[in-house]
């Protein structure tokens, strides 16, 4: 009883089972050499761990260097554009141009800009990115009740205050949210970014073992990929609980 | 003995609303050390005017003195204690209240601490001191912002509606806090109530707004006699105010009717 009961208390563990299951069910169904067993990709997975592994943090690496300029790049223009009426009313109509934009497209440009090789997978998922970040920010900034910049004035509070007190504090939870999506998209991304001039990188060996029309192979990649979201969605939660303690949400 | 120089000087000071000249021409003086209760209709510009006061708006003409230095911007030594009480939902009460102080001394952490300590204790909120405001309770969250304003101990304490919020037991016992405070610290204080009997309590001096910002003055006999609220004269002194307000309200509408 003792055990069922942490087991209902694990999101996470009832999350993979459930894919599991799902995963069975629709093995079961459509029976095609396509879809293998999910037990089979997963003893496989666990034979070739240790390959699996380098991709995995070859594609982990991009992606937290990419979210780390995004972040750079991204939180000051989104301050500024929450602060600064002016400027949002010129940038913002920029941005709902640019956003919808499948930016994947601009992957011939930016291979010729920056080459084959690392930079421009990087440059590939900041571009992708950076815009959710913006945006998210942005939005934070103006969801800021006015009467709190009031209260900081009570006090004649220095920018530099504002920004310590107020600002950076209540956008908080709002760059976890949009970093929770850009992650989500990075990791999507890793298909486009990965497909050229590298062999290392968990889109790589998915795409490498599709090529080879290699199931298992190619389903222990999806499900490596889907494992490395969680461990980024969980450090996201953990970080997020560590420094916005008073935004405690469940899962 | 109470110094009862002119402290804050309003001269000649004009606030418009669009059209409406929400003060108009208001001259006023405030005495060191004075507790001073504003009322009034609600929209006749009591806000407007300790905002003013605050220094979070400008007068279209007029100037303020605070301490013979015409008011500019907002001070350091001027606290104002909010009506919806403005406590970020990201700090503790002991982040809260340590806040003002951090950001205009440069104290060591340790006595930073012990001062955040000595208001928790003294406004009797000490076990909240981790706690969240949604943690708080409305008592518990007025005195937050209460130690939150008085930590850097302003010679002015501007108060919007302290009480409004508040069941009538904490309101009590809210009231009797500030006025402690007051007589403590000796701070000019003016506060906006609706409440005629929050008025003659914690007010020495009572000021009635009249359309336009003009203000009468009551002076209030029963103002920090010990346990005055369980005396007869108490309720009178309410009973007057409130033929007070009523006639101003209608001179009010004598003027507005022959205009």
């Amino acid at each position: 009883m003792k055990y069922l009961r942490t087991i209902s208390n694990n999101q996470l563990f009832i999350g993979f089972l459930t894919t599991l299951l799902a995963w069975q069910v629709i093995y079961f169904l459509i029976d095609t050499h396509t879809i293998p067993a999910p037990m089979e990709t997963l003893i496989y997975l666990y034979t070739m761990k240790l390959p699996v592994l380098l991709h995995v943090l070859a594609s982990m690496s991009r992606v937290l260097v990419a979210v780390g300029i995004a972040l750079i790049i991204g939180v000051p223009i989104g301050i500024f554009a929450g602060i600064n009426h002016l400027f949002n009313q010129f940038f913002s109509p920029f941005l709902y141009y640019i956003y919808p934009i499948p930016k994947v497209a601009f992957l011939p440009v930016l291979m010729l800009l920056y080459g084959l090789g690392n930079q421009s997978k990087v440059i590939l998922i900041i571009f992708i990115i950076v815009f959710q970040i913006i945006l998210s920010v942005r939005d934070g900034v103006r969801q800021i009740p006015s009467s709190y910049f009031t209260v900081m004035d009570s006090f004649a509070s220095s920018t530099l205050s504002k920004y310590r007190y107020l600002i950076i504090p209540a956008i908080s939870p709002h760059i976890f949210s949009g970093l929770r999506i850009s992650i989500g998209i990075s990791l999507a991304t890793l298909f486009f970014a990965e497909n050229y001039a590298t062999t290392y990188g968990i889109g790589y060996y998915i795409l490498s073992a599709w090529t080879k029309m290699d199931y298992i192979e190619m389903f222990s990649g999806i499900v490596a990929l889907s494992f490395l979201g969680i461990l980024m969605f969980k450090a996201i939660d953990l970080l997020e609980a560590k420094t916005t303690p008073w935004n405690k949400k469940p899962f | 003995m109470k110094n009862k120089d002119a402290f804050i000087r309003l001269s000649d000071v004009s606030y418009r609303f669009g059209e409406r000249a929400v003060i108009n021409q208001l001259s006023l003086s405030l005495d060191k050390g004075v507790s001073y209760a504003l009322i009034g209709q609600s929209g006749i510009g009591k806000s407007t005017l300790l905002q003013l006061l605050a220094g979070f708006i400008s007068p279209d003409s007029g100037s303020i003195y605070i301490n013979d230095k015409k008011l500019i911007k907002p001070r350091v030594k001027t606290g104002f204690l909010f009506q919806e009480l403005g406590l970020f939902p990201w700090q503790t009460a002991f982040d809260s209240i340590k806040m003002p102080l951090q950001m205009h001394t440069s104290v060591q952490k340790e006595s930073l601490k012990s001062s955040v300590f000595k208001w928790l204790k003294e406004l009797q909120i000490e076990d909240c001191h981790e706690r969240y405001p949604h943690e708080l309770s409305g008592g518990q969250k007025q005195r937050v912002a209460l130690a939150r304003t008085l930590i850097t101990e302003p010679d002015f304490l501007l108060m919007d509606e302290p009480t409004t919020a508040i069941d009538a037991m904490t309101k009590e016992s809210i009231q009797a806090l500030i006025l402690a405070q007051h007589k403590k610290q000796q701070t000019t204080m003016l506060f906006v109530t609706h409440d005629i009997e929050e008025a003659v309590y914690l007010g020495e001096v009572i000021l009635i707004m009249r359309e336009g910002g003009k203000i009468t003055r009551i002076p209030n006999p029963l103002f920090g006699i010990e346990n005055n609220r369980e005396t007869l004269a108490f309720y009178q002194a309410c009973i007057d105010v409130r033929k007070h307000i009523n006639l101003e309200m209608e001179l009010d509408e004598v003027f507005t009717h022959n205009k």
